[in-house]
């Protein structure tokens, strides 16, 4: 169990996270770049002194600024960081990197963090069995005897990998290992992080720019913006109920459109709130509170071609621009003063009429929170809008 | 206006071709012949005074110089010395190249300016200022007298201008090899469960080391050929470089040539191991 709760002072703004991560849990911290994620796991590590701070990892006390105060050195901490760069040690061999921490914790736990080191090649002998298995999961078992320098960047990774779960951390942060490889490689080093995580049981946290690569790690996702956590939940959640427009905006949201519909049930809950229980989302009762400002987000791949008013919020303009994304056409349609983007798998000309549905929008009121509504929403003001 | 397909012949390879960028087979070779005989100039001329030095030396002046009793007593005087100075010279001035590779002391420029100054203060000024520093009539003249030592014509006063003859050298060069060592490689090794102490063993030294190397054996070489601070405050004993001296004033420059020699063969083979070890050590390193 990771339990971490701290403020720490950055030069623009403070980053404030409380995360608990069971273990064999993982989860992703979502954000913008410099949103502060980076901080907080290196808060974590002990690399970054808080203001104010409790980190408690496997009931063991790691930082503490209430008073007694504790702030345990990296080097006692048990935490294992991954980072862009594998960080090997370019003097020393695949099997003597993979080696390292091993070396280091079996002396201490020895000798109470004195005296003489286990030499690699004695760990080796003794772990050798964990070893073998962990090399061969990790398809490296090959790449023992070479020097770091002769590795490809995934076989690199795979090695700082092993290295970190043979040191036996007691937590894995992940900071974006793997940004700087290409996409099917990231996928499957992500998919043996998950593996192993889920083996080992060990919390694991990891830190994403992208949406996709944060969802396919986590049981969990948090959104974090300016060093706030914005929303906690389950990755689909956080997609398809975003708690806020801000959060909306991080998750891929491109267009708010002005809407009324049936009276809107304002959320009770704060933004930060991590229960988005879905039974009370959609839970009827409405207020006759007034739609003043309130908006639906449009998420560019939620949107299908066509009139679909059970389905959502529809939408129709004129095309202004078609351009191939992947392997569908970003498709801009202005309608009434917004300009809309959908992902549609066909493309159509410029300057035509088109009509699109967004598949159950999230509605946000005038203050950016997201707000329940129940029944189909329409665009405000008729014009535009068919069906 | 409508369209046509133009055909497009590649360009014929080979040479005869007008106006093309490559240059002849002929030219570069010459061009490349031309380099490495400019360089080969630079080369000799930059080992002249070895050549000179061997090609001036005879046998019999070799056998006659080096045969006197007690001829190669200053020989192991040096040695000692500057094993001794190398000795001080790690324990103390590789602690202080870490703290300047690293950048924590405060303001790191007038620390490095410090290092600096004593590299260029010319030896035999080191040596002048040496006399005022630890001289009989010096506080730390003082002191060493109670304990019966001296810092004047004693194998401490060699050792003492030996050090200061090559501290600098051995600072900066090991400034250079810490600077080189990335720190994260030392943030990931603690995170692995390494505290400082074991970080710096297993870590930042092999990382550093052929640098600090190199940089030893620089040192070493300047204790080795040190004159212009012995020559002021360690006139006895007599080191290898004072041999020379006195040999050349007392008995001319043949008979002063085979302690060259000497001086030569003693000084060198330890940073020609420390050059083959590294460079050995880094294409190791590369896989």
């Amino acid at each position: 169990m990771l339990e971490a709760d701290a403020e720490v002072d950055r030069r623009e703004f403070t980053v404030r996270a409380a995360l608990s991560v069971a273990p064999g849990e993982r989860l992703a911290l979502f954000g913008p770049s410099g949103a502060g994620k980076t901080t907080i796991l290196e808060t974590i590590a002990g690399l970054v002194p808080p203001r104010r701070a409790r980190i408690v990892l496997a009931g063991r006390l790691l930082t503490s600024t209430a008073k007694p105060a504790v702030a345990l050195p990296p080097w006692q901490r048990r935490v294992g960081l991954l980072r862009q760069d594998p960080g090997l040690f370019p003097h020393l061999s695949v099997r003597d990197n993979l080696l390292y921490g091993r070396a280091g914790t079996r002396s201490e736990a020895r000798s109470g963090g004195m005296a003489e080191t286990v030499s690699p090649v004695d760990a080796g002998a003794v772990g050798a069995a964990e070893v073998a298995d962990l090399t061969g999961i990790l398809a490296i078992d090959g790449l023992l005897p070479a020097m770091p320098a002769r590795l490809s960047g995934g076989q690199a990774h795979r090695v700082a990998l092993g290295r970190l779960l043979l040191s036996h951390c007691d937590a894995l942060l992940l900071d974006e290992p793997y940004a700087g490889l290409d996409a099917s490689l990231r996928r499957t080093l992500t998919d043996l992080v998950v593996s192993l995580v889920a083996r080992r049981g060990v919390p694991a946290i990891l830190v994403a720019h992208e949406l996709a690569e944060a969802q396919a790690f986590a049981d969990r996702l948090a959104v974090l913006d300016r060093g706030q956590i914005l929303q906690t939940g389950s990755p689909g959640e956080v997609v398809l109920r975003p708690a806020g427009r801000r959060v909306a905006e991080l998750v891929g949201y491109t267009a708010f459109v002005p809407v009324q519909g049936p009276p809107p049930e304002p959320t009770p809950k704060p933004p930060q709130d991590s229960s988005m229980d879905p039974g009370q989302e959609f839970a009827p009762g409405a207020s006759a509170s007034g739609s003043v400002g309130l908006v639906a987000g449009i998420h560019p791949d939620r949107v299908i071609r066509g009139s679909h008013p059970d389905k959502g919020l529809v939408l129709a303009g004129v095309v202004t621009s078609c351009r191939p994304a992947g392997a569908l056409w970003e498709i801009a349609v202005r309608t009434c003063g917004v300009t809309v983007t959908g992902r549609l798998p066909e493309a159509t000309l410029t300057g035509r009429e088109l009509v699109m549905t967004a598949t159950d929008p999230p509605c946000f009121g005038a203050d950016g929170a997201s707000v329940t509504t129940h029944g189909p929403v329409s665009r405000s003001g008729q014009a535009g809008v068919r069906g | 206006m409508g369209a046509s397909w133009i055909a497009v012949t590649p360009p014929a390879p080979g040479r005869g071709e007008p106006g093309g960028a490559a240059v002849p087979r002929g030219l570069r070779y010459a061009n490349r012949s031309l380099a490495v005989a400019g360089t080969g100039i630079i080369w000799v001329a930059l080992l002249g005074p070895v050549i000179a030095l061997v090609t001036h030396l005879s046998w019999s002046s070799i056998a006659s110089s080096l045969g006197a009793p007690g001829a190669f007593d200053p020989l192991i005087l040096s040695v000692e010395s500057g094993a001794v100075t190398l000795g001080v010279l790690v324990l103390l001035a590789t602690p202080l190249a870490w703290a300047l590779a690293r950048g924590t002391l405060p303001f790191p420029r007038v620390w490095e300016a410090g290092v600096l100054a004593t590299l260029l203060l010319p030896p035999l000024v080191i040596g002048l200022l040496l006399v005022f520093m630890v001289g009989p009539f010096t506080p730390i003249g003082h002191l060493l007298s109670g304990l019966h030592a001296s810092a004047t014509n004693t194998f401490l006063a060699l050792v003492i201008a030996q050090v200061y003859e090559s501290a600098p050298y051995y600072i900066l060069g090991a400034q250079a090899a810490f600077s080189g060592v990335d720190p994260r490689l030392e943030q990931q090794a603690a995170m692995l469960g390494d505290p400082p102490a074991r970080v710096f063993r297993r870590v930042t030294v092999p990382l550093a080391a052929p640098g600090l190397a190199m940089a030893l054996a620089i040192a070493w070489a300047r204790a080795m050929g040190a004159f212009g601070a012995v020559v002021i405050i360690a006139y006895h004993p007599t080191a290898l470089p004072l041999q020379i001296w006195t040999t050349l004033q007392e008995t001319g420059l043949p008979s002063a040539l085979p302690f060259a020699l000497v001086l030569l063969v003693v000084a060198l083979p330890l940073p020609l191991a420390a050059y083959i070890w590294s460079a050995r050590a880094r294409s190791r390193r590369r896989g």
